[in-house]
């Protein structure tokens, strides 16, 4: 999305803040070794979860079966939402637009910090039904695949605030630390993408 | 560390030999005991006892009995136990590093506290259960089988104690602004430390991928652990290799002259 963003702002006839021209990474080089990184360790931990649900698919649906369907594809909503802020705010801190950008960036936080709430209202009425991680191995795949992801959405917002930070007490915003923010955000957004698809809707 | 030996040995600077007088001394001495403690380590735990990697806690009675029984757990527990001494200087060879990086001194500490914590239980309380197993012939099979649930659960259930340790390490390398250890580094220890948290379903379950001996907890854990010891290791290497004389602690007793051109560094 964020490349997406650029392609717009370049698309324009902008300039760029750096002044540079071309192609370049947005961000910094080693959040990107951070996302790829990322991206194939929960391809990894994806695998081991389709290799054992073929062991028994079953016990799988049924389970699955169990899961608040409406809060996941809300929470799908709030992050995709939160991510086109994240992707409009940094478009507007490349072009000069500093205030706007604090703004976007602000409402997509707030986006974001409806995840976790909604997740705890997800996991509580599960686990006073008694659904804990002890009750089979979907479950114990759902609490540590999605609690892992929560890590990273929480860890997540304190890097969107401390990009706000960045955008409202610096005088000259560093772009990059805006786009490494921006590109962490939206794998989040991707990881969820893919377990709400592995965990909630696929039959 | 080992400052005051070097101050000890440097008034003889004069008649002793060349290397004694490497500034750095100290740092490679901490710095080369490492592999050796890690060598130790992987024949020990591997083909002399194999505690590792972890045996199923689905296994029957006998199986456990005849583990739990074996004259060679008995030696490797004797082995590790004394050698449990070189885990600090592994450690303290980390964090003087650590120690010259612009963050603020909570983190050593946490690292330094988090290392003691993790070591008692992660590495003392599964040496005792298996060795007292295998002290005296003709314990019941039942406590054996105790013995043996307390000494995985202690080493492999434990891993959550080292995850606030390496989560500071990993923070204080992302901080850092003396760029004493590269950034990548820092986040690769921040997955290393999130599969330390795969340490809670060990509790649960007892078979299948989350058991401690599973795929998800033990195989791809260890996936990634020994790759990033090993890199830690080299980046350290690196780092002692880098680290200009005059910042040495023990730099008052280096002879003035030989000190290179100072650069400018941030402090905590």
């Amino acid at each position: 999305m964020t490349e997406v963003a650029q392609g717009q702002t370049a698309g324009i006839g902008e300039p760029r803040r750096d002044g540079r021209t071309g192609r370049h990474l947005p961000g910094e080089g080693s959040m990107w070794f951070f996302v790829i990184g990322d991206l194939v360790i929960f391809g990894a931990y994806f695998v081991a979860y389709m290799f054992y649900r073929g062991q028994h698919p079953d016990l799988f649906l049924q389970s699955q079966a169990r899961l608040n369907q409406d809060i996941g594809a809300v929470n799908t909503v709030m992050l995709l939402t939160s991510s086109l802020f994240v992707a409009l705010g940094t478009s507007a801190a490349r072009s000069g637009k500093v205030a706007d950008a604090v703004r976007l960036f602000v409402i997509a936080l707030g986006f974001g910090a409806a995840f976790p709430l909604l997740k705890l209202f997800e996991y509580v009425p599960e686990v006073t039904a008694g659904l804990t991680p002890g009750t089979n191995a979907f479950f114990m795949f759902y609490y540590v695949m999605t609690g892992l992801h929560l890590c990273h959405v929480l860890l997540g917002l304190v890097v969107l605030g401390f990009v706000v930070r960045e955008l409202r007490i610096s005088p000259n915003p560093r772009i990059s630390f805006v786009e490494t923010g921006a590109t962490y955000w939206h794998m989040v957004d991707v990881l969820w993408l893919i377990l709400f698809a592995l965990f909630y809707l696929m039959r | 560390m080992n400052e005051r030996v070097e101050v000890a040995d440097n008034p003889a600077a004069g008649t002793s030999p060349s290397w004694r007088r490497h500034p750095k001394l100290d740092q490679w001495i901490a710095f080369w005991i490492v592999p050796g403690f890690f060598t130790l380590f992987g024949i020990v735990f591997v083909p002399l006892s194999f505690m590792m990697p972890p045996r199923s806690p689905g296994s029957s009675t006998p199986e456990i009995v005849g583990f739990m029984q074996s004259h060679n757990l008995l030696i490797a527990c004797a082995i590790l136990t004394l050698s449990f001494g070189l885990a600090p200087i592994t450690n303290a060879c980390y964090v003087m590093q650590v120690k010259r990086m612009s963050v603020s001194p909570v983190f050593r500490y946490t690292i330094i506290v988090g290392a003691t914590t993790g070591a008692i239980v992660g590495m003392l309380f599964p040496m005792f259960c298996f060795g007292l197993g295998a002290f005296r012939t003709g314990y019941d099979p039942p406590i054996l089988a105790m013995l043996f649930d307390f000494g995985y659960l202690a080493y492999i259930g434990s891993l959550g104690c080292f995850c606030i340790m390496w989560m500071a390490f990993g923070l204080a390398i992302l901080l850092d602004r003396n760029n004493i250890l590269p950034k990548w580094l820092g986040y690769y220890t921040v997955w290393q430390y999130l599969t330390e948290l795969m340490a809670a379903p060990v509790w649960i379950a007892t078979s299948g991928p989350f058991a401690w001996d599973g795929l998800m907890t033990f195989w791809f854990a260890m996936a990634l652990y020994v790759p990033w010891q090993i890199i830690v290791y080299l980046c350290i290497y690196r780092a002692i290799k880098n680290q200009p004389v005059h910042e040495l602690e023990n730099a008052q007793f280096v002879v003035a002259s030989s000190l290179p051109a100072t650069r400018p560094t941030a402090h905590a």
